[in-house]
């Protein structure tokens, strides 16, 4: 990759990353395919816990890499989609309730996402 | 090669920015002369606002929060009263000393504080009614004869920094004060929810047990309780507490407070503190705390 086109990848990243921080709706439909929109809900909403180092939490978020190629979920109850998505949407022992703060389909391009963590 | 070039500018421009910061910071600090009229003030942080006038030679007139160094002058001062104060302005850092009421006669004008107003440090706690995780209503003035720690959360935020840290320190207290059971009988533990519509009774009993591993004997010891919107804005005015909704999130402040055995405010924290500083505050309460009736006549009347 030359030095001009590297800039530029590294201008619309900073672009990007600005209108995240900004709080801008960039989660929108822009997004054709589920799975791109999924990882930039994940991003905006599961990221900073769970990729994240939290010290001071109770109990360390889990990683979720890996979340479906598993037999069961970090808690213990089966690796479904209907599981995860109950997950997101009452929470699970520390971890909060996205109810009301995410769609269904948030949830579905979320779960969606998640399937292809590896 | 031209990237090269960029990265030498950089490393320039970086120096000298750094440079400058340096200096700046070893400047010696500058004293300007401020009058203004005092808006508000929040003792949790010894800051008040205050509009001021042109301030020679440093920055036009503007109503700004200014931290002020002398704690109890924060108390004395009131929305309304004329100030004159020298600012002092040391690199990043400013902050007022040598604060003089000029003129009183405006506290009668000055905007009504909220009621209950923002409560000073040995003000009694408001009686309002909470509602706890079992359902079960009572009032922080029920707590009299016991050294309370009282912090506020909404069980759905996101943010691992605030309410999640805020809960899980205040498990690593409860845990921690289990160990003594002579604190643990002198002392609650309280959290209350600034989201009275979604954390009912229910969902704080499914959000405190998870903090208390799963153990609802904990509950004796660390209520987790809601209230009526109203009540809650009123006891948020009491505490200095902040908050507001927007699309089912809420931006909120971080505040502790300490309720002194005879049910008064003994301390407020907001960002900087840890559990055992928290720890201490509340063991320190509890050794005020008499084996005498006041003890008996907290909490265990309704249980």
């Amino acid at each position: 990759m030359s030095g001009r086109s590297r800039t530029a990848v590294f201008g619309l990243g900073l672009i990007a990353g600005l209108a995240a921080l900004a709080g801008c709706s960039w989660v929108g439909d822009r997004f054709a395919d589920h799975e791109t929109r999924g990882r930039a809900l994940f991003v905006l909403h599961c990221a900073d816990c769970h990729e994240g180092t939290y010290p001071d939490l109770r109990k360390p978020p889990p990683k979720l890499g890996g979340l479906f190629q598993s037999r069961t979920l970090p808690g213990g109850a089966p690796a479904t989609d209907a599981q995860v998505r109950k997950t997101i949407i009452e929470g699970r022992g520390t971890m909060p309730a996205f109810d009301q703060r995410l769609s269904e389909k948030d949830v579905d391009d979320l779960v969606k996402y998640l399937r292809t963590l590896k | 090669m031209h990237l090269r070039k960029l990265k030498l500018t950089s490393a320039i421009v970086l120096f000298v920015v750094s440079f400058v910061m340096v200096a700046a910071s070893q400047t010696k600090s500058k004293r300007y002369n401020l009058r203004g009229e005092v808006l508000g003030k929040d003792p949790a942080t010894n800051e008040i606002k205050v509009k001021h006038g042109d301030i020679a030679g440093f920055m036009p007139a503007m109503t700004m929060s200014f931290k002020v160094k002398n704690p109890r002058l924060v108390q004395e001062l009131q929305p309304g009263d004329k100030i004159a104060a020298e600012l002092v302005v040391a690199g990043d850092d400013y902050w007022l000393e040598n604060v003089r009421i000029t003129d009183q006669s405006g506290r009668r004008t000055a905007k009504a504080p909220a009621s209950p107003h923002l409560l000073a440090v040995g003000e009694p706690v408001p009686r309002l009614p909470l509602t706890n995780q079992d359902g079960k209503t009572f009032r922080l003035s029920d707590f009299k004869g016991k050294a309370v720690l009282v912090t506020f959360i909404y069980t759905r935020c996101p943010m691992p920094t605030f309410c999640p840290r805020l809960s899980s320190q205040f498990a690593r207290i409860h845990d921690a004060l289990k160990k003594t059971p002579d604190y643990y009988r002198k002392t609650h533990l309280l959290t209350i929810s600034f989201d009275p519509k979604y954390d009912k009774p229910p969902v704080l009993r499914k959000y405190g047990l998870a903090y208390l591993d799963n153990d609802p004997s904990g509950f004796a010891h660390w209520d987790f309780a809601s209230t009526t919107p109203g009540d809650l804005r009123q006891l948020a005015n009491a505490f200095g507490l902040e908050y507001i909704e927007e699309d089912n999130q809420i931006s909120h402040t971080m505040n502790i407070v300490l309720i002194a055995p005879d049910g008064t405010v003994a301390r407020y924290w907001s960002t900087k503190w840890t559990a055992a500083e928290l720890e201490n505050a509340l063991r320190e309460q509890a050794t005020k705390v008499g084996t005498g009736s006041a003890e008996a006549a907290g909490r265990k009347d309704r249980r």
